[in-house]
């Protein structure tokens, strides 16, 4: 029954707090009785896959855990933007957003001796709330267009559900064009300068950190590239990116604590060109490469350790299984 | 016209939603004259053509419950705890009044039908 438990852990984390245990005992008892239904018509215990398409039937557990909460609340301009099931969660991942970006940023300020002003708040913040509410129209076009779908799969379960080819692919694409235009860097350094190419070039620490980023672009380009070979794979996504974000956000993180750009020799107008570069160091610092990549991926490497534990759990459990038949034996002889 | 007819079916859809919404709450109350726990009234209610999924059900019974109608208990059954739902001396006499309701509503409508 780890299948069950693991849905119903995820439809109780949604749940109102006061009835969390008794909703979920209730539901616990209506799928089983639906899956020993599901059983007595095949006749034989259910696979896991089986077990999976009784609840994917059953619902999103974040949509089912919603219907219980006795204010719908929305975001709504004239049309649904974010529908009443998926609002509390973007009010939550807002809220935890902000408050990590509000807490960081004055830890950054004072480790870089930089005063502690408005200003740089106000573009982290612009940007978390229009990242984060975009994503969850997104979210709900796609609840809306495809309500069989899952937002939010429990980890427990994600070891069953098959990755979507399109997600995939479509995400194959993406990171391919992002490894390539890393590769072109060196050779066409107005791909990051713009149009101050001439006048300005990339510091020296890039050469200590473009190896890096690269392995880091291409182990995200091959995870995605055997994801969609292998969709049953189902432990590649997690555990790879959980590896990736890591070491991605220690690199972003020690990356802009340098100057990114400096003053090319052969700019004419050097006082210029100074002006252009501290602009551009402050513009890179807080923008392209700002504090918000590294936190994205130290989050992100937070949410795909979540989503890996099953993984290590099972992987654990196969080795001392594998090993109980030696204590046996040691206990015969 | 292909999104004409998408957003006729749209409409459709979601007045038909209303139009059920009103009546599975009529429909629930009756069928919890008789004691039953969730499982085996949805496959009844579904049995008499009116399924409805378990994510609407549950919360609908706990709302009903909220507002005085069931009366719900746990229960040992087959070995395993079960919530029995059923109405409660209140919810009888709204329904009664439900049904009442109901009926004026179908008279009416089966007239308006008829003159025209």
């Amino acid at each position: 029954m780890e299948i069950l438990d693991g849905y119903l852990s995820a439809v109780k984390r949604c749940l109102p707090r006061k009835q969390r245990t008794d909703i979920v005992a209730e539901l616990r008892e209506d799928l089983l009785s639906q899956l020993e239904a599901r059983q007595e018509e095949l006749g034989r215990p259910l696979t896991d896959a089986e077990q999976y398409g009784v609840l994917m039937q059953h619902g999103d557990p974040m949509i089912v855990a919603r219907r219980y909460w006795p204010n719908r609340r929305s975001l709504s301009v004239g049309w649904e933007l974010i529908g009443p099931e998926l609002f509390p969660a973007y009010l939550f991942v807002l809220g935890l957003n902000l408050a990590i970006t509000v807490g960081v940023i004055p830890l950054s300020l004072l480790i870089y001796h930089a005063p502690i002003t408005v200003q740089p708040f106000i573009l982290p913040v612009v940007a978390q709330i229009v990242c984060v509410t975009a994503v969850f129209i997104l979210l709900n076009l796609v609840r809306l267009k495809f309500p069989q779908q899952w937002i939010y799969p429990p980890a427990q379960l994600a070891s069953v559900i098959p990755l979507q080819r399109w997600y995939t692919v479509s995400g194959l694409v993406a990171c391919s064009v992002l490894t390539l235009w890393w590769l072109a860097i060196p050779y066409f350094q107005f791909l990051v300068l713009g149009p101050s190419a001439g006048e300005l070039k990339l510091a020296p620490v890039w050469h200590r950190y473009y190896v890096p980023v690269l392995l880091l672009f291409l182990a995200g380009t091959g995870q995605r590239a055997v994801s969609v070979v292998r969709p049953d794979w189902t432990w590649l996504l997690p555990t790879s990116r959980f590896l990736i974000s890591g070491v991605g956000a220690v690199v972003m993180f020690f990356f802009r604590t340098h100057p990114l750009v400096v003053v090319d020799a052969s700019a004419r107008n050097l006082e210029h060109a100074e002006k252009l570069a501290r602009s551009t160091n402050a513009w890179m610092g807080w923008g392209l490469f700002g504090p918000w990549l590294w936190i994205y991926l130290a989050v992100g490497a937070l949410f795909y350790a979540w989503y890996s534990r099953p993984y290590l759990r099972r992987l654990l459990n196969a080795r001392q299984d594998r090993v109980r038949p030696a204590h046996q034996l040691n206990g015969v002889l | 016209m292909t999104n004409g007819t998408t957003s006729s079916a749209e409409v459709l859809e979601n007045l038909k939603l209303e139009l059920r919404r009103g009546c599975l709450i009529v429909a629930v109350l009756a069928q919890l004259r008789i004691e039953q726990y969730g499982y085996t009234l949805r496959k009844s209610l579904a049995d008499d053509g009116l399924a409805i999924d378990e994510g609407t059900l549950y919360p609908l019974l706990r709302r009903l419950e909220t507002q005085g109608l069931l009366v719900s208990q746990w229960r040992e059954e087959d070995k395993r705890n079960k919530r029995f739902y059923r109405l409660s001396p209140e919810g009888e006499l709204i329904l009664a009044q439900l049904l009442e309701e109901w009926q004026n509503i179908n008279t009416s409508l089966n007239r308006i039908l008829q003159e025209v």
